[in-house]
């Protein structure tokens, strides 16, 4: 059992957003860089192949094929640095640990997918479009109200018309 | 560095947490306090000062009677009695539960706090850099020269024979010759860990006066659950203190030409 000391340390920093996935699941993290003075955000897709830890320790390698050769990262999954994870596709397998996967190649190197967990998983990812949309044009329609109430198609049209009015 | 009051604590564990840059930092978790000051000793009364702190309550039935009394300034005695109807000052008691720790921090000079007053992580380590922490290390039994002093052994081969994890010669050392015995101090095999060990300068990262924690950067002796002392560091130049200490001899000075 954990002492409730170090839950009460570890608690502070571990993500409440991290979403569920599994060995074997195709994921894209989207991480923070920083890049001269600016900060940015960098996609790495991949399959995880191994998580290990718990709490705020856990950590999780993603392993992706570059220019015929194979990259694994390992990640902190609760890193301030990693913006977002993304779950991509759901992997069916038996391991816990795909390190198998290091010495096969082409083919050989997919993981079956698993199709209950996948169609949850689209549906949760639709849902979240959807709502990061609705987010973005609520915040698009809150710009145009405080620039003047005009939308920038509007106002683009209101000058087309004006100016053919002047020829 | 000048003697510095500490505390008493358990080790809680090894963790890590994430810096403001994002890296993550290895440390350990320490519950220190709250101690409460129990005596203080002083170099007219004991021949030395310093401050004597408890940690964490005892129950009182567990308690002998010389534990409790010493906490107690309204158990009765017969001793006491005598005392006081002899005119004889009695020391002041904290007037606490009985401690289950008991230390002393061995101070320069007399320090500013007293008795029954009650220590807190955020009082002591407010400001303090860094720290040492004195523990038990994990006791490992009796151990070959192999693991216990990081010896090589002997060949496994070249015809060595029943002797691999042996240390090899232990005569003849130049600076002995001609003495007959071996040098004193030679590393054997012999009781490994479970032995007081001090580690200096350890970095404070993080203080959680709720919960009464804090958190050092890298490792410090003992298993979880280990009773440790922390003190601030008495690390000379120290270089998480070198600011402080900078400071202090900076204000030393300036205080010796004001008083010319």
């Amino acid at each position: 059992m954990q002492s409730k000391f170090m839950q009460a340390v570890e608690d502070k920093q571990t993500k409440g957003d991290v979403p569920a996935f599994q060995v074997g699941d195709t994921i894209i993290v989207h991480q923070k860089l920083l890049d001269g003075q600016k900060e940015r955000t960098q996609a790495y897709e991949g399959d995880v192949i191994a998580r290990s830890g718990n709490g705020i320790k856990e950590m999780m390698t993603v392993r992706k094929i570059v220019q015929g050769e194979g990259v694994e990262r390992i990640f902190l999954i609760h890193s301030p640095r990693i913006a977002r994870i993304e779950v991509k596709k759901a992997g069916q397998v038996r391991r816990a640990k795909l390190y198998y996967i290091r010495e096969r190649l082409g083919k050989a190197v997919r993981i079956k997918g698993d199709t209950k967990r996948q169609q949850a998983l689209d549906a949760a990812n639709a849902k979240a479009a959807a709502e990061a949309a609705a987010v973005k044009a609520a915040a698009a329609k809150e710009q145009t109200a405080a620039e003047g109430g005009v939308s920038k198609r509007a106002a683009k049209r209101k000058a087309k018309a004006e100016a053919a009015a002047k020829k | 560095m000048s003697k510095a009051v500490g505390l008493l604590g358990f080790k809680v564990g090894m963790t890590q947490v994430f810096n403001d840059d994002g890296t993550a930092e290895p440390v350990t978790v320490i519950e220190v306090g709250p101690c409460p000051v129990l005596q203080i000793r002083t170099k007219e009364t004991d021949g030395y000062a310093a401050v004597q702190l408890g940690f964490k309550d005892k129950p009182r039935k567990n308690a002998r009677r010389s534990e409790q009394g010493h906490v107690a300034s309204k158990l009765a005695s017969k001793r006491k009695d005598s005392r006081t109807k002899a005119g004889v000052q009695l020391l002041p008691k904290a007037d606490c539960e009985p401690q289950r720790h008991v230390r002393e921090f061995r101070l320069d000079a007399p320090p500013s706090v007293t008795v029954g007053q009650v220590l807190k992580v955020g009082d002591v380590f407010g400001e303090v850099k860094s720290v040492d922490v004195i523990g038990t290390t994990k006791g490992r039994g009796y151990q070959g020269v192999m693991r216990r002093h990081n010896f090589d052994g002997l060949p496994a081969a070249h015809g060595a024979k029943k002797v691999h994890r042996q240390a090899g010669s232990t005569s003849s050392l130049a600076s002995n010759r001609g003495s007959g015995r071996p040098k004193k101090g030679l590393k054997r095999a012999g009781q490994y860990g479970n032995a007081r060990r001090t580690v200096r300068n350890l970095k404070v990262i993080r203080i959680d006066a709720d919960n009464n924690l804090i958190l050092v950067r890298g490792s410090v002796p003992g298993f979880n659950g280990a009773f440790v002392l922390v003190r601030p560091t008495n690390l000379f130049n120290s270089s998480h203190n070198r600011v402080a200490v900078q400071q202090e001899v900076k204000t030393k000075i300036v205080l010796q030409k004001k008083g010319k």
